[in-house]
């Protein structure tokens, strides 16, 4: 998901970059607040262990492989500031001496992987942590990717790059699959430190106050990158209701207009629509997965 | 002769509840290199860790040339780490170096001179995943002495090396004046070097007395999973 | 993993090496930005950037084939995006104006990369007053990233010299377990870290 440069225009990369660095100053103050001495060192260390985590292959089918992104990992594992500043500091250097993500894009994508990812990651873990650590880390994991993924998609289309009504499907399409293994992988590892050092699960619970100052941060940027497109989806849900027959009923004109005009497929109406509807019932059926994945990992370590 | 290293009744426990030392106690002299042997999982590396602070005091504080203070035992202890990857932590040779002098405020100079008495003169601008397990080491070393300590003390500084490395380490060792505590299963080199030795079990002090005494005990040794080394086997004493 | 071929070049003696962290660092900046705001119309500033970069890697002496290559690595996360371009009324001039856009800044930070030592760019942001946290992090993971990947690699291989159970699910339980491995085994290189840092007078 890392944006090369050239894809962003200037205004949807400052804007990105204003948004990533309230992020990342956030968890820097509260890091800084919380993370006695003795961790410091750990977050380089996290960080590194992050990277070379992301590098390893996973055997999805044919030659492709899946990798790790490892944001909702870092956020159940050290917390969600330190997992910022982590996730960050990976992007950083993967920018810098990989170049894999652009310098001008930096700010979008700090802002997706960084700071929405293990933010909002950390958010859905904590509160369907009564249902299992393992099941609400899987969910969180693929939530995250997938709300990465929209993130992503709304920051190219405001870009004149790609139509939102192709960006927003293809995306979230994609990275719904992807979102998977990272669930995955993220209940894998988390069962493996589990069975060798479960203490290092119990993450000091971070004062309410603290998340919500991100949690204002994450609102922010998704309003300025998904919230124009939102107001496309009535003018969707109209000719999802012409198809059904609705049309009588229907007003002719749409709410509001749509500033970006949606690609035509036959038959399902708009692919943005149609993406937000398996959307819903993605994340209910992934919910599901997760508590079954949670259940055969406890059981593995029960044998 | 001043007593360089003073501790009395050090006992500790691993926050799992191990005991690691029990009721240890000895004294170093100034200038003195003294040989700390015992098989693994004995306490050696455990012992070091509190010369300078790093694990808590016992019921009696170490004394390191009679100060007791946190700070001044660190400046006073140059610590060489098992593993130089743990102790490398600076992007380049010359901020890692630096590291200590820096914080003294001792200058550069210092650091030039370390990284010269351990011949990587050169290597400043390096980083420390291009070299060799024995550059690493030499840097860790260079790291130790730019803040110039008082009182060295190693763990297995000869682990890993080849022989050249083992060599060169071993006469560097024996040029340099201070006092040193040498944590090792190299007895070959606690022979050459170290005048007295300890050793230690099971967190406790076996023995403490002259070298070739101590090593040349062949019961002794083996009954505390060493063995007598094989220098002292041909032993000439001239 | 061969530890150089990012920044393989990052430590060759010419002027342009020579030149302050700093400086080089804002140049590059400079121009991506320009780049990035550039209207597709402006041909003749494209070329002139893909004239200057050239010759910028011939006065540092860093090879054309390590740059083409370096760049072939990269282009095709570059050409999944950009194909998506395609989708939409003048999806062609978008397509061209982003392959030309993204190349020419992805040369510039492969000459940043192998014109300047990491450690050096990391003095300029600690001169910028990033925060001490950020930076330590920084350095860190740069000093411990291939430390890492290597650790992993040999875990992992060990590993698979005593798995005989060749199916997908095996392979990623496998790598799971690794990946915990390396978390816990890297809190405990944290500590001992800790413990290097306080001995040489780390507050």
């Amino acid at each position: 998901m890392h944006i090369p440069d050239g894809f962003l225009d200037v205004k949807t990369a400052v804007g990105a970059g204003v948004v990533a660095a309230a992020g990342v100053g956030w968890a820097l103050r509260q890091a800084r607040r919380q993370l006695p001495a003795q961790k410091v060192p750990l977050l380089g260390v996290a960080a590194a262990f992050i990277f070379a985590a992301q590098m390893l292959n996973f055997p999805v089918a044919g030659g492709t492989s899946g990798h790790l992104i490892g944001a909702v990992l870092a956020a159940v594992l050290l917390g969600p500031a330190a997992a910022v500043v982590v996730m960050t500091a990976v992007l950083v250097v993967q920018c810098f001496l990989f170049q894999d993500g652009g310098v001008s894009a930096l700010g979008a994508n700090i802002f997706n992987m960084a700071v929405l990812a293990p933010v909002i990651g950390c958010g859905i873990y904590r509160l369907a942590r009564p249902v299992g650590r393992i099941a609400a880390a899987a969910f969180a994991g693929w939530c995250s990717t997938v709300v990465a993924a929209i993130s992503c998609a709304g920051q190219l289309a405001l870009s004149g790059t790609v139509a939102w009504g192709v960006a927003f499907p293809a995306m979230t399409g994609v990275h719904m699959l992807i979102g998977i293994g990272e669930g995955l992988i993220t209940a894998l590892v988390l069962a493996a430190v589990w069975k060798a050092r479960p203490e290092l699960l119990n993450q000091p619970a971070a004062p309410a106050g603290g998340l919500a100052v991100a949690g204002l941060v994450v609102a922010l940027g998704l309003a300025l990158f998904v919230a124009p497109f939102a107001c496309s989806w009535p003018d969707g849900l109209e000719k999802v209701a012409e198809h059904l027959g609705f049309d009588a009923k229907a007003a002719k004109t749409p709410l509001l207009a749509s500033p970006v005009p949606d690609y035509e497929l036959p038959g399902i109406g708009s692919p943005v629509v149609a993406t937000a509807l398996a959307g819903v019932l993605g994340t209910v059926v992934v919910f599901g997965l997760s508590l079954l994945l949670a259940r055969s990992l406890a059981a593995n370590k029960e044998s | 002769m001043t007593t360089a290293i003073e501790v009395r009744n050090l006992s500790y426990r691993y926050p799992d509840g191990r005991e690691a030392l029990r009721d240890v106690s000895f004294t170093v002299a100034e200038g003195e290199c003294v040989g700390l042997i015992g098989p693994n999982g004995a306490g050696k590396s455990t012992l070091l860790l509190h010369l300078n602070g790093i694990l808590p005091d016992g019921p009696a504080p170490v004394r390191i040339f009679g100060e007791t203070g946190l700070a001044a035992r660190r400046r006073a202890v140059g610590l060489l780490f098992q593993d130089p990857d743990d102790q490398l932590f600076c992007p380049t040779i010359l901020e890692d170096v630096a590291f200590g002098p820096d914080q003294l405020g001792l200058g550069r100079e210092v650091v030039r001179e370390a990284l010269a008495q351990v011949g990587l003169t050169g290597f400043e601008s390096r980083s420390p995943h291009h070299l060799s397990h024995g550059e690493k080491r030499r840097v860790c070393l260079a790291g130790v002495l730019a803040c110039r300590p008082r009182v060295l003390a190693l763990d297995e500084p000869t682990s890993d090396l080849d022989p050249r490395g083992r060599r060169e380490l071993k006469s560097f060792l024996r040029e340099l004046p201070v006092t040193k505590l040498i944590a090792t299963h190299d007895l070959e080199m606690v022979v050459e070097l170290c005048g007295r030795t300890i050793l230690l079990d099971r967190g406790q002090i076996i023995r403490d007395g002259p070298t070739l005494e101590l090593l040349n005990d062949e019961e002794l040794m083996m009954a505390h999973g060493l063995e007598r080394p094989h220098i002292l086997r041909h032993w000439h004493p001239h | 993993m061969h530890h150089d071929f990012l920044d393989r070049y990052s430590r060759l003696d010419t002027p342009l090496h020579r030149a302050a962290a700093g400086v080089k660092l804002v140049g590059a900046l400079a121009i991506v930005g320009l780049t990035v705001a550039a209207p597709l119309a402006a041909v003749a500033y494209f070329v002139a950037v893909l004239i200057g970069l050239l010759a910028a890697a011939r006065w540092a002496r860093i090879p054309w084939r390590y740059l083409g290559w370096r760049l072939l690595w990269l282009e095709p996360f570059v050409l999944g995006v950009a194909f998506l371009t395609l989708f939409q009324p003048g999806g062609h001039r978008v397509f061209a104006g982003i392959m030309i856009k993204s190349t020419l800044c992805l040369l510039t930070m492969v000459l940043l990369a192998n014109t300047t030592p990491f450690a050096e760019l990391l003095r300029v942001l600690r001169q910028l007053r990033v925060p001490a946290l950020l930076v330590t992090t920084l350095a860190l993971l740069y000093r411990y990233l291939f430390v890492l990947v290597d650790e992993a690699e040999r875990m992992h291989r060990a590993r698979v010299c005593r798995t005989f159970d060749r199916r997908r699910a095996a392979v990623w339980r496998n790598l799971g377990t690794v990946i915990g491995q390396l978390f816990v085994r890297s809190t405990e290189r944290a500590e001992r870290i800790y413990a290097a840092m306080l001995a040489r007078g780390w507050k």
